[in-house]
């Protein structure tokens, strides 16, 4: 189905609508919906109103690209000159960066309208946006239920149509798992395809940026817009082949089906639903291949130490001294560090930074970080297998649909587990896109994760975009929703 | 109390020394305990995996490629009154409290 992103930028270059009334559409709709959603945190109208002024301008002048006059949201962790981005912690209280991210940079150029920052888990470290420090977004499919996270506000504000799409980061799982919650589409890139200039650390070995949208073609059509080699970001790289090629040839896939993603504490109507979406592609005339990771299982631990190491040094940087928050009493230089970052942190990051200097410190270094290290060696070798006989792998995103709010905040642990069919992809660098497959209980939607070897991010794409015409359930799951 | 949870206390005080953190002794036992979980569960590294494993290298091991390092070349840097534009600036520099007297 032809996404939102199409739709309006056909309106736009017709000149059935202009940039600046489409931004205040969107605007309206911002102010009469955020206050039940919680999707933005802070929002940047001004800078939207210039932005729209820009792309009208490059429509006028026969200069528009596709995604020229778009209203959409950055994630809070995504830098713009001078407007509020704080990882929703109180550490970054009004934190308003001096340059643009790279992919800011790039979609600004192209001239795409911001319209604001989005709620998420502070720092990243979530998987339900319950850990924000303005407050847990809600989900827009039932507004009682959390949106996953990370990236939750980006997630929940593409699928109530306040953003026509949005830029999230995934560490884990944090564009895919949101986007399964919400009923949207979410790609997480290869590791390096995008270049994290601007995108606020986590855990940079494994942080990349991906779109949520409301479509497989809007998904690939920012993707194609933000990839790219950046001298600036040391790890970046320019991909071989991008997604304007969303077709391929489904009688010559060759699909694997690792049997780990099924196991115990994935839902029986997520297991349904995506058998079933794995014999619409058997149907079409793809040979389908059940498949193995054995190492599946130390995956979740693997990623715990691995990102909580980095992110135990990357943090390290928030001491109070050159931007946001700063504790207000203390008497000497070292209690000003201690009291800042003891007071700027909420739970979840300190619990994370303490892990992080767990596995790190002296005597624990090697039977952890350095046993983590190697083992993500032996999951990295074990996909690489996997890829010498199947073109793609289908998965579940995640292991449930979206849970209640409050349900399992109270437990880490817990909220761990719900990472469980994204973390795998993330530690071996590899592409993944989650698209709606089918609703479950409750009208909640379930996501199908087509996870395809390094680099072949258009393949990814092209299969899911097959999945979603196919199946007709997009058009579905992404209905207006009544708020 | 357990001997294992005595130095996990122990350590609690030093990890939040090395983090910059500090905890006060009732939230240091609510926080030791969720602690003491996330350790158990990083344990899980530890669990058996079939299958051969002779041919798994370090991840930082891999060959690292050196030539896509950038020229080094002057290009402007941020203006000072914007890098304070931030916080506690003063006469063009980062401001905090006397360090040496």
């Amino acid at each position: 189905m032809s996404g939102r992103i199409r739709q309006l930028s056909a309106l736009l270059q017709s000149r059935k609508i202009s940039a600046a009334e489409l931004t205040d559409r969107y605007i309206s709709r911002i102010e009469r919906i955020n206050p039940v959603l919680n999707a933005y945190v802070s929002n940047t109208f001004d800078e939207a109103k210039k932005n729209a002024e820009f792309a009208d301008k490059l429509i006028a002048e026969g200069r528009a690209t596709p995604l020229t006059g778009i209203p959409m949201a950055l994630k809070d962790n995504i830098c713009s000159d001078g407007h509020l981005t704080t990882c929703c912690s109180k550490i970054l209280q009004g934190f308003r960066p001096y340059y643009d991210a790279a992919v800011w940079e790039k979609l600004r150029a192209q001239g795409a309208v911001l319209l604001g920052k989005t709620n998420m888990d502070e720092f990243a470290m979530g998987s339900a946006s319950e850990t924000s420090v303005y407050g847990a977004p809600k989900n827009p499919v039932d507004i009682t239920r959390v949106t996953g996270g990370s990236s939750g506000g980006s997630a929940a504000a593409v699928k109530a149509d306040i953003a026509a799409y949005a830029l999230g980061s995934d560490t884990g799982g944090s564009v895919r798992q949101p986007a399964s919650f919400c009923g949207t589409v979410g790609f997480k890139p290869t590791y390096g395809a995008v270049s994290r200039y601007g995108l606020i650390a986590y855990a940079s070995s494994l942080d990349q940026i991906g779109p949520l949208a409301s479509s497989v073609e809007d998904a690939a059509l920012v993707y194609d817009a933000i990839r790219g080699k950046d001298v600036r970001d040391q790890t970046s790289v320019s991909t071989p082949r991008g997604a304007t090629e969303l077709e391929t040839d489904v009688k010559v896939l060759k699909i694997g089906v690792p049997e780990e993603f099924f196991s115990e504490g994935v839902s029986d109507e997520v297991k349904t639903a995506i058998e079933a979406a794995i014999c619409l592609f058997e149907r079409a005339g793809a040979k389908v291949k059940r498949v193995k990771i054995p190492a599946f299982k130390v995956a979740l631990p693997v990623y715990y130490i691995i990102s909580c190491a980095e992110a135990s040094s990357n943090l390290g940087r928030y001491d109070g001294i050159r931007y946001g928050y700063r504790a207000r009493e203390f008497s000497y230089i070292d209690e000003m560090i201690v009291k800042t970052r003891t007071e700027g942190f909420g739970k979840e990051v300190k619990r994370r930074i303490m892990l992080g200097t767990y596995v790190l410190s002296s005597g624990y270094f090697d039977a952890y970080y350095k046993k983590a290290c190697l083992l993500r060696g032996r999951i990295i070798s074990e996909f690489d297998e996997i890829f010498k006989s199947c073109d793609v792998l289908l998965t579940p995103t995640a292991p449930t649909t979206a849970f209640a709010l409050g349900d399992k905040s109270a437990d880490s642990v817990t909220t761990y587990l719900s990472d469980i069919c994204t973390v795998p992809a993330s530690i071996a660098g590899l592409p993944a896109v989650s698209l709606p497959c089918a609703l479950g209980k409750g009208g909640l939607p379930i996501g199908l994760q087509i996870i395809a070897n390094r680099f072949a991010d258009g393949l990814a794409l092209a299969c899911a975009n097959f999945f979603e015409r196919e199946a007709g359930v997009n058009a579905e799951l992404c209905r207006e929703v009544q708020l | 109390m357990t001997d294992t949870e005595k130095i996990t206390e122990k350590q609690l005080k030093t990890l939040s020394r090395l983090a910059r953190l500090s905890f006060t002794d009732e939230e240091m036992g609510a926080f030791g305990a969720g602690f003491k979980e996330m350790i158990d569960f990083c344990d899980g590294i530890n669990a058996e995996i079939e299958g051969d494993a002779s041919s798994i290298r370090e991840v930082g091991s891999r060959e690292i490629v050196l030539g896509e390092l950038r020229e080094d070349e002057v290009a402007p840097s941020l203006p000072n009154e914007k890098i304070l534009s931030n916080v506690h600036g003063e006469r063009g520099y980062f401001a905090v409290k006397r360090v040496v007297k």
